[in-house]
């Protein structure tokens, strides 16, 4: 007797009493539907966490953290790196770009008037993975970098306090002596939390001009993807202690490692939330079983009916198997549904993504099935002990 | 064909052992038409549970076709009963949500016979007990004579050697009665061989042999054909 045939079977057992196959069903549905959704919110909450920290933008930054001894013996330590260094970390193959930026803070002067505003030099590079969007004007250009042209984009509050909203267009204003002149305006930030800050970038060709020295601050590598990113940042850092002779200067931060960690905190979270929703699915597993029971003693005949036509024992086990298990899937694919939906709309308002995975949605069948054997096991292993003779006499 | 020598019944009732059956020797041969009678607690029933493999004696030999039905276990019992042997019962006991088709096609199922054939099969089966134009309908639907047919149609339908009736008229009207024996009567001129339980006589005026039961032993054997003498009650 073929599992399609039983199944076949089950279904029609389980149509039979409609009322109560749903309610039997609801506590597998909630079950595992409530699973479901806290692991799905639960991974969702992960992969936003480490999504921050890795940044959107698959970058990471180069540390320059000399130790104390290093200090003392380096005669370039001040300078963490230089052009030499760009150019080796720009051929590491992993490397999609390398943006460089300087950055200081000093006084910026239009005509009578002087602001207090950082003044950052800028590879090209950094447009593309930083968006500097321009409200006025226009970018920074590829000229404006190679050729080292003394122009500058501003920020909507630089542009406010230093010339008290007016066309800044055009207009020459001076750092550390030298002319710089104003060709864009960037847009004001928009959020909550945003604030204006007076800022001012500079190509870093002119930003080296401007303040005579050839030192970059700060060096942001981009890779295609988290896994190269990490191999590149790896890479950059050894190949950089290597040309300064210094043991652990360079140093970039370990995204796997925090991203592990937060991992585990999220994990745990989720199995401790989950196995409080198991509870519930256990209390399913536990109406299956009674009606299962009610089941077989309701058809007791049946069952006389069909060991006397010639189904052997293990028959009897099956049928009564396969329709528990019937009963716990169908309710267990009704509850991902449910739980991936609530998934979805809790998510919708957290504001982070919903994870509903293919691992959990098979898990989730996979135990549905595992709750209709454990819990079907019983009421089928009673249908299949009964007496032929007595179950072809019950009333 | 059925080869039964003194056969031992006995059930434990209130820690002491009742014999049911006393040893009962009884041999049916390929194509009788045998009729058991005896009055209730005669250990008939028991006897027909023995015969039908439904049950395994206390001690005496069982053979079926030569084979020591009595010493073989559950899973070959319904083996036994699936292919050998094809039941009537006093209330037909057909499974109420299936239709008359389903209900003939289960023990084909159990034979492992593939979908079509099982079809195929079971119509045949309805047919031979005139049948056919009720197949979709659900025993509810039917009379108490057509669920009888459907029974008789699911007991023949995996071409058994015997089929064995309890009371098969117990629960229906004379004249129904009279054509469900005729339809039995049919089926054993056909070759079926056919044990039939009773205590009515004008059931077991169809059999060719009457054996009569009473206290858990055979009293007689009445092999020249209708008793007419005989009161079973």
């Amino acid at each position: 007797m073929s599992v399609i045939e039983n199944i076949k079977m089950a279904l029609s057992s389980l149509r039979a009493h409609k009322m109560r196959s749903i309610l039997t069903m609801l506590g597998i549905i909630i079950g595992v539907g409530s699973v479901i959704a806290v692991v799905a919110v639960g991974q969702g909450g992960e992969a936003m966490l480490k999504s921050q920290i890795v940044g959107e933008g698959n970058t990471i930054e180069l540390f320059y953290m000399p130790s104390d001894e290093e200090l003392q013996t380096s005669p370039d330590v001040m300078s963490p790196f230089t052009q030499e260094d760009l150019r080796a970390v720009e051929s590491i193959p992993e490397v999609t770009q390398v943006v460089a930026t300087s950055s200081e803070f000093g006084s910026v002067r239009y005509r009578e008037n002087t602001l207090d505003s950082s003044i950052t030099g800028i590879n090209q590079a950094y447009l593309d993975v930083n968006e500097l969007e321009v409200a006025s004007g226009r970018n920074l250009l590829s000229a404006d970098f190679l050729g080292g042209r003394r122009t500058a984009i501003v920020s909507a509050s630089f542009q406010e306090e230093l010339f008290d909203g007016k066309n800044p267009l055009g207009q020459v204003v001076y750092v550390h002596s030298q002319p710089v002149e104003i060709v864009g305006v960037l847009k004001k930030p928009t959020g909550m939390l945003a604030f204006g800050t007076n800022d001012m970038y500079l190509p870093w060709n002119t930003w080296r001009t401007v303040f005579a020295t050839n030192d970059i601050s700060q060096v942001t590598l981009q890779a295609d993807n988290a896994e190269d990113l990490q191999k590149a940042g790896k890479k950059a850092a050894g190949m950089l202690n290597q040309m300064h002779h210094t043991e652990e200067a360079y140093q970039v931060m370990n995204m796997e490692e925090i991203a592990a960690g937060i991992g585990q905190v999220t994990r745990v979270m989720t199995i401790i939330i989950g196995s409080i929703a198991g509870v519930s699915l256990l209390v399913g597993g536990i109406g299956v079983m009674n009606i299962m029971l009610v089941s077989v003693t309701e058809r007791t005949r049946e069952i006389g009916v069909r060991m006397s036509l010639g189904a052997t024992r293990g028959q009897i086990l099956f049928q009564f198997l396969v329709e528990s298990v019937t009963l716990t899937l169908i309710g267990g694919a009704v509850g991902i549904m449910l739980g991936g939906s609530a998934a979805a709309i809790v998510s919708y308002f957290a504001g982070w993504p919903a994870l509903v995975s293919w691992p959990v949605i098979v898990g989730g069948l996979l135990f549905s099935m595992v709750i209709g054997v454990v819990f079907g096991i019983l009421p089928a292993n009673k249908a299949s002990r009964l007496n032929p003779i007595e179950s072809l006499r019950y009333e | 064909m059925i080869r039964l020598q003194s056969i031992v019944k006995s059930y434990p009732i209130a820690k002491e052992q009742v014999n049911v059956l006393k040893g009962i020797d009884l041999t049916i041969r390929q194509g009788e038409f045998t009729a058991i009678m005896g009055p209730s607690g005669s250990g008939k029933s028991t006897l027909m549970n023995i015969i039908g493999c439904l049950d395994r004696p206390t001690s005496g030999k069982y053979l079926l076709h030569g084979e020591r039905v009595s010493q073989l276990d559950e899973n070959e019992l319904a083996r036994v009963r699936n292919r050998s042997i094809g039941f009537v019962f006093q209330q037909f006991q057909l499974l109420p949500r299936l239709n008359a088709l389903k209900n003939v096609e289960l023990p084909l199922i159990y034979a492992g016979k593939p979908k079509k054939e099982r079809e195929e099969l079971a119509i045949d089966a309805l047919d031979k007990v005139g049948l056919s134009d009720r197949m979709n309908h659900l025993p509810n639907e039917l009379s108490g004579g057509q669920k009888q047919r459907v029974a008789i149609a699911r007991a023949i339908v995996n071409q058994p050697d015997l089929i064995l009736a309890d009371e098969p008229t117990g629960a229906l009207d004379t004249k129904t009665s009279i054509q469900i024996m005729e339809l039995f009567t049919m089926l054993n001129q056909e070759g079926t061989t056919i044990a039939v339980v009773t205590h009515e006589n004008e059931v077991a005026e169809h059999a060719g042999r009457i054996v009569l039961v009473r206290d858990g032993i055979l009293v007689q054997d009445d092999r020249t054909a209708v008793n007419k003498g005989e009161d079973a009650e």
